[in-house]
């Protein structure tokens, strides 16, 4: 027998837990597309026997779409009625969500057909939860279903008051494991794992409520992720201490009169000797690739292979990796060993740009390219480094020093002082790594005139940009700031927007965009290259990509079409839709709430938002 | 208020039998379903009558607090509470009365969620305990009589209003602050907005955290003690579930096995097919 298997027909599935008097059961489901089938096959092939029970569904669903009109007519709307089943995911709009979760509580479902994601949140439970595999499914692929995953499952089942007994049942799947499900039962439940991370709306609130630096890393540091760090901090200042005792002590037992710093001094001196002499290339290859990684960079041209004479514009370098564009417009991707010559200039990265650079280069080629460095240059560098390190050393000693028996002892105490600074490092490094995602953003923010890095001020740019609680708020200041929202059309505006909120991968149809709207989004895109250029040379990583098929969907909702007629140009899923333009709409009310600073923006986004925010959207 | 448990669980009980149905003929594709009411029903096993036994709906009983839940009311009293209890053990019943009591006594309170369609629904819960004109809520698209003693929100909603009120704006006026859900701390997109929300909350507002079973819930109250100079009481939640769980496997014939066998271990009949199944892979 099988455990690992196709799963059951659904109507099969729960004909049998009905058998053993397991309904109603909530079946855990891969994919919101299986949910759907599930449902729908369940309701053809089975016919729920109790007329009183149809009778009460219609009638409640009836009452509802008084109240929720959107979900009147709805493609499933008989397979509930009829099967008494119904698939549940984030596909669906929040009514129809709605509804089934009441009739499911109202005990008028036999099953529900449902996405890991209903486990989080909604609570509606049932007498049994079937799971089908022992895996869930992400973006990329099949992964192992965690046990905190499985619990928010298990825990829909068993009604309180209305179940003796709740049940968990492994039903067949390819994905099926027993064993695995058994083992993750008894996993005790996760610990709370602190998410604190900077933004520039957190650091922007925080510096202009506290007018200063020091106060915005004193909040940072009451985060729960800094209160393990402090305990870390705790123990690497106690064996700090420890190590500098014994330092203390040993000087003192040996009777030298010399202070610790210059037991500390030496280990400093000798470690940056022996990292010079590991890090000091041996060969000529060696030196050339360590060249390349300095050199190589988004915007210069490189030469591919011995001859150099393919040429590859350079998006990103990365771990002795590059991606890029050849001349014909393909992408490239290729390891650093492949690049023969590196041409000096640095292009910009614009489509007609990079054009340009090509030209530039195969025009002036030989000119441009960069010297290669040459081993013995390299190696008199390091020598020479080495040289004035080992005279320090020697200064160090005998100039405080005149007994040898200290001269001993400061080489005996070495590795106490290795342990010494080791740990100073490590606090160092601790301290700062709370801080230091803020402070990234505030050079940032200071580049762009939102605040004043030196004065440790908000300025009055950055006021506003505070109040603007959105994704990427600065890349919308710098459009606002642009006057680019003032040159817009309302529908585009919209566009834009939804551009922006929408997940980055989602597809929400290819729907057709006018000159109009691609040439506001190119504008759009322009400002957030150059913010994701600071961004980028402040080690803060890309945002994502603009989503302009989500674009496409906003303008059209936002210049009237209806719901139905929208979702059916669209093909996106009414779920996905309802969030995205519910996400745009609450982005436009933000920006329509800066009345002061940028009135006309304003207004007209207060505008558009109405538009976006109307039934069934709201 | 008193309620009644069990409202619309009668019509399982005397339906069914506890057997497995074993249909005559292997069903084709088309068979399932309607038609497998005609199959004839085989004795359970021993194993399975004890899985299944006591299946059904307890009779109505008169609700009643459980002690946790009176155990955390007593001590919001003097300090902050952290509840971590499974979903469906009564976790929103502290805070309902709780924020019953604030009302009364003419004080407000603000009522957190991490999802708009939570707020909503909590907001008409709310409305339907307490009366529209006491209850208001604030959402990224909806705002709604906002000067309510009690307000029901998001909690990005909340933690912008304690920016403003620290930035000289609008003072939060509330005594009392729930953040439900509030494991949605460690969730990797939102979770520092509620790490801002209870790091920002003056000490003199009380906090009453909701959370879901977490396995390190003394150290998350030693830091919010830490953090805010406030006693914080760690209230877990009946220490079963409400409902007791049991776990089976169900084989592609429909047979049911249990999960585990009486010592509590993964029952060897599963182990056996696991094993088998491994070998016939390798083949």
């Amino acid at each position: 027998m099988k455990l690992r298997m196709p799963e059951m027909p659904s109507a099969t599935l729960l004909a049998a837990l009905d058998g053993y008097n397991l309904l109603p059961a909530i079946v855990f489901l891969p994919t919101r597309r299986r949910c759907d089938q599930a449902a729908s096959e369940a309701a053809l092939s089975r016919r729920d026997p109790n007329d009183k029970r149809r009778e009460a569904r219609r009638d409640f669903m009836r009452t509802f779409v008084e109240q929720h009109p959107e979900v009147r007519g709805h493609r499933h709307w008989d397979t509930i009625i009829r099967g008494g089943v119904a698939s549940h995911h984030a596909g669906h709009i929040p009514a129809w969500k709605l509804v089934i979760e009441k009739l499911m509580s109202a005990g008028l479902l036999d099953a529900i057909f449902a996405t890991a994601t209903v486990a989080a949140g909604v609570d509606f439970p049932a007498r049994t939860v079937v799971l089908t595999g022992a895996d869930a499914r992400s973006a990329s692929g099949w992964r192992p279903l965690s046990a905190s995953e499985l619990q928010q499952m298990t825990g829909r089942a068993g009604r309180r008051g209305r179940d003796n007994v709740g049940f968990v049942v492994a039903a067949p799947g390819i994905h099926q494991d027993p064993e695995r499900i058994a083992q993750l039962l008894k996993v005790p439940p996760d610990p709370l794992v602190s998410q604190f991370r900077a933004t520039y709306t957190t650091l922007l609130n925080l510096l202009d409520a506290y007018g200063s630096f020091a106060s915005v890393r004193e909040v940072a540091q009451r985060s729960f992720a800094y209160r393990d760090f402090s305990h870390r901090i705790t123990q690497l200042e106690n064996s700090r201490n420890e190590s500098e005792e014994k330092i203390r002590t040993a000087l003192q037992e040996a009777g030298c009169d010399i202070p610790i710093s210059v037991v500390l001094g030496l280990e400093r001196l000798l470690g940056a000797r022996a990292r010079l002499q590991e890090a000091k290339p041996q060969t000529r290859a060696e030196v050339f690739y360590r060249w390349l990684n300095e050199v190589v960079k988004p915007g210069r041209v490189v030469g591919i292979g011995r001859s150099g004479r393919r040429l590859v514009m350079v998006t990103e370098s990365r771990d002795g990796n590059v991606r890029g564009f050849r001349e014909d417009g393909s992408s490239a991707s290729f390891p650093h060993e492949r690049i023969g010559r590196v041409y000096s200039p640095v292009y910009r990265l614009k489509e007609e740009d990079i054009e340009r650079a090509f030209d530039d280069v195969r025009a002036r080629g030989p000119e441009l390219v960069l010297p290669e460095p040459r081993l013995r240059d390299a190696d008199a560098e390091e020598t020479e480094a080495l040289k004035i390190l080992d005279d320090s050393i020697e200064k160090l000693l005998p100039a405080s020093v005149d007994k040898q028996q200290c001269t001993d002892v400061i080489w005996q105490l070495h590795t106490t002082a290795e342990d010494f600074e080791r740990a100073s490092r490590r606090i160092e490094a601790l301290r700062e790594e709370v801080w230091q995602p803020f402070e990234q953003r505030a050079r940032v923010l200071a580049i762009f005139g939102y605040l004043d890095y030196e004065q440790e001020k908000v300025t009055d740019r950055g006021r506003w940009l505070a109040d603007l609680h959105i994704d990427r708020p600065l890349l919308v200041g710098e459009a606002l700031e642009n006057g680019l929202f003032n040159s817009l059309a309302p529908k585009e505006l919209a566009g834009i927007m939804a551009a922006l909120t929408a997940d980055e991968d989602r597809d929400y149809g290819e729907l057709e965009l006018d000159d109009d709207v691609v040439t506001s989004l190119a504008r759009f895109e322009d400002i957030g290259f150059k913010v994701s250029a600071e961004e980028w040379n402040h080690g803060l990583e890309p945002a994502p990509e603009l989503n302009f098929s989500a674009a496409g969907a906003a303008v059209r909702w936002a210049g009237g079409t209806d719901w139905s007629e929208i979702v059916r140009e669209t093909r996106a899923e009414e779920g996905d839709l309802f969030r995205m333009f519910s996400r745009t709409g609450e982005a436009l009310l933000q920006i329509a709430g800066l009345r002061r600073s940028h009135p006309q923006a304003a207004n007209m986004t207060a505008s558009v938002a109405e538009m976006v925010l109307r039934e069934p959207i709201r | 208020m008193a309620f009644v448990r069990g409202k619309n669980g009668k019509r399982w009980d005397k339906r069914r039998s506890h057997g497995r149905r074993v249909t005559e003929k292997p069903a084709s594709k088309t068979d399932h379903g309607a038609n497998e009411r005609t199959t004839r029903v085989v004795p359970p096993s021993r194993e399975v009558k004890r899985l299944l036994e006591g299946i059904g709906t307890p009779r109505p009983t008169p609700f009643k607090p459980d002690p946790f839940q009176l155990e955390a009311i007593a001590a919001l009293e003097y300090e902050d509470v952290l509840v971590t209890a499974p979903t469906g053990s009564g976790k929103t019943w502290i805070a309902r009365e709780e924020i019953r009591r604030l009302l009364d006594s003419g004080r407000r309170a603000w009522y957190t969620s991490p999802l708009k369609a939570l707020t909503n629904s909590k907001y008409q819960e709310f409305i339907d305990e307490f009366g529209a004109a006491k209850v208001g809520i604030l959402t990224g698209d909806r705002k709604e009589n906002s000067d309510a003693p009690l307000i029901v929100g998001t909690t990005e909603i909340y933690r912008n209003q304690l920016f403003d009120s620290l930035r000289g704006g609008s003072e939060v006026s509330a005594d009392l602050v729930v953040l439900d859900e509030a494991h949605y701390l460690a969730d990797e997109e939102r979770g520092h907005v509620w790490e801002e929300a209870i790091i920002l909350t003056p000490p003199r507002i009380r906090l009453l955290l909701l959370s879901a079973t977490i396995g390190n819930a003394h150290e998350f109250a030693l830091w919010l003690e830490e953090i805010r100079g406030v006693r914080c009481g760690v209230i877990t939640g009946p220490p079963k579930r409400p409902v007791p769980l049991r776990s089976a496997v169900m084989l592609p014939d429909r047979r049911l096995l249990p999960l585990f066998n009486e010592s509590g271990n993964l029952n060897p009949e599963i182990v056996k097919l696991a094993a088998d199944e491994r070998r016939s892979d390798r083949r």
